[in-house]
């Protein structure tokens, strides 16, 4: 931990200095008759400077749905995405200020939620890579605390959005498997601190709005076990995720 | 017959040359020959284009930092915390964050009043917590310092859960937190908050919710 901490403040450290070396930047031509510069990157900061038409800006970095860019005077403001959508580059052309990604065909998630897992409370987190537009790979790492034993869930799978152009919920089904580690356990536990699982799910999934998203998904699993009788263990959960 | 290749050589080489010489208009040529009488011909430039690449725009919408403070482990006193804090923001309004922290509580009053009893082993006193928030930002503003410096700054609230190992068991814990943010400059900041920790325990008898409050001092920076 002390090292961790050590290590978090030598990045700080060594990231001020980073930001001071010079880097190449974008430079953008106002078209619209100005540009707002406001002095935080929120809608409700006042505005401190205004570039008039055919004025350059230099664009410094985004944060979240502002830009932080310098006028030709040296003074710095941040101005809002859309805003600066319209201005255009020394070729004339649009200024290439990415809009949000789209939701349907986004590659990437990242996301955690709450769940229920045998019974157990659940805290899940996952990443999920979309190989097509219906068809993802998700990792999912997983804490479930119960009264009697704590366990570790990892697992990998495949999961088929059935309508993924229904923005709002769309079905998901999946299959995968998984590795469980029990660990504190007291008497009435299982026998085996840990054992492979396999399973299906049952799900859906919408947009929310931006970038973020929302799922949920009830598993079922069956567990490999070496104790000669079947045994299965039911999970659901819900959580939220950004997209990218 | 050697003056004859010689001039077929000349004429060749001649030729040959005015070719050359004529490279540019040949196009051109081409071009009145397959026009309309009347029209003036068009002139196609030989220029490569030039590649021109447009830097990419930077996103600082992830900030890290670490934080140290007090935090009040129920039952065990008040003891110095300390953690490591990554926070994705996800729009100006809404952020996602993590907290890793550790603490190591102190005795209770029963431990204190009679030493030979111990509620929790020595190893079991450390106070290990992660945490997956949803934060939102309630109140952004500015804050001034004097007459001159004015300084952005957000206070938040925080909700999520986590994990708390504490008595050498891990406890699925519940997190409520207020915070603001201060921006130093527009990618360092400092952080005041305080934030609840909730579990489910039995370690002193009966079974019952602890408020474990912590509050903290921290720095972090966008990246």
């Amino acid at each position: 931990m002390r090292r961790l901490l050590a290590s978090v403040l030598l990045l700080q450290a060594l990231y001020a200095n980073l930001s001071i070396a010079a880097e190449h930047l974008m430079s953008l031509v106002v078209t619209q008759p100005y540009l707002e510069l406001h002095s935080g990157p929120g809608r409700g900061y006042p505005v401190v400077y205004v570039v008039g038409r055919d004025e350059w800006v230099t664009v410094l970095y985004s944060r979240t749905d502002w830009y932080k860019v310098r006028a030709p005077n040296g003074q710095e403001g941040w101005a809002r995405r859309d805003e600066l959508a319209s201005t255009v580059l020394a070729s004339g052309e649009p200024a290439p200020i990415p809009p949000y990604p789209d939701f349907v065909s986004h590659t990437w998630e990242l996301g955690a939620g709450y769940g229920v897992y045998n019974r157990e409370n659940l805290v899940t987190a996952y990443a999920d890579y979309g190989i097509t537009e219906s068809i993802d790979a998700e990792a999912v790492l997983q804490q479930a605390f119960g009264t009697i034993d704590n366990r570790v869930i990892a697992s990998i799978g495949l999961r088929h959005t059935f309508l993924p152009e229904w923005k709002w919920f769309s079905p998901t089904a999946g299959i995968g498997t998984a590795y469980q580690h029990i660990a504190d356990k007291a008497p009435p536990a299982p026998l085996e601190s840990s054992n492979q699982m396999a399973y299906v799910s049952l799900g859906a999934r919408g947009f929310i709005t931006r970038r973020f998203m929302w799922r949920a998904d009830w598993r079922h699993y069956v567990v490999f076990n070496n104790l000669n009788r079947y045994e299965d263990l039911e999970e659901w959960k819900f959580g939220l995720a950004v997209f990218f | 017959m050697e003056i004859r290749l010689g001039s077929i050589l000349l004429a060749a080489a001649l030729l040959s040359g005015c070719g050359w010489f004529h490279r540019g208009e040949q196009p051109q040529n081409q071009v009145v020959a397959e026009e309309p009488p009347g029209e003036p011909s068009v002139i196609e430039p030989q220029v490569n284009r030039r590649e021109v690449k447009t830097p990419k725009v930077k996103a600082k919408d992830l900030e890290i930092g670490a934080y140290f403070g007090a935090l009040s482990i129920q039952d065990f006193g008040v003891n110095p915390v300390y953690g490591a804090r990554l926070a994705y923001h996800v729009s100006e309004d809404i952020f996602l964050e993590g907290f890793l922290g550790t603490s190591k509580a102190g005795t209770t009053s029963l431990e204190d009043v009679f030493p030979d009893i111990t509620v929790v082993s020595n190893a079991g006193r450390q106070f290990t917590y992660y945490d997956l928030d949803l934060g939102y930002n309630v109140l952004p503003g500015e804050v001034f310092l004097g007459r001159g410096r004015a300084f952005n700054s957000q206070l938040y609230v925080t909700v999520g859960m986590g994990d708390v190992k504490f008595a050498e068991k891990d406890q699925f814990a519940l997190n409520f937190g207020v915070g603001e943010r201060l921006l130093i400059t527009d990618w360092l900041a400092l952080h005041m908050d305080v934030r609840d920790h909730v579990f489910e325990t039995s370690l002193t008898g009966r079974t019952k919710n602890v408020d474990n409050i912590e509050a903290t001092l921290g720095l972090t920076t966008f990246f």
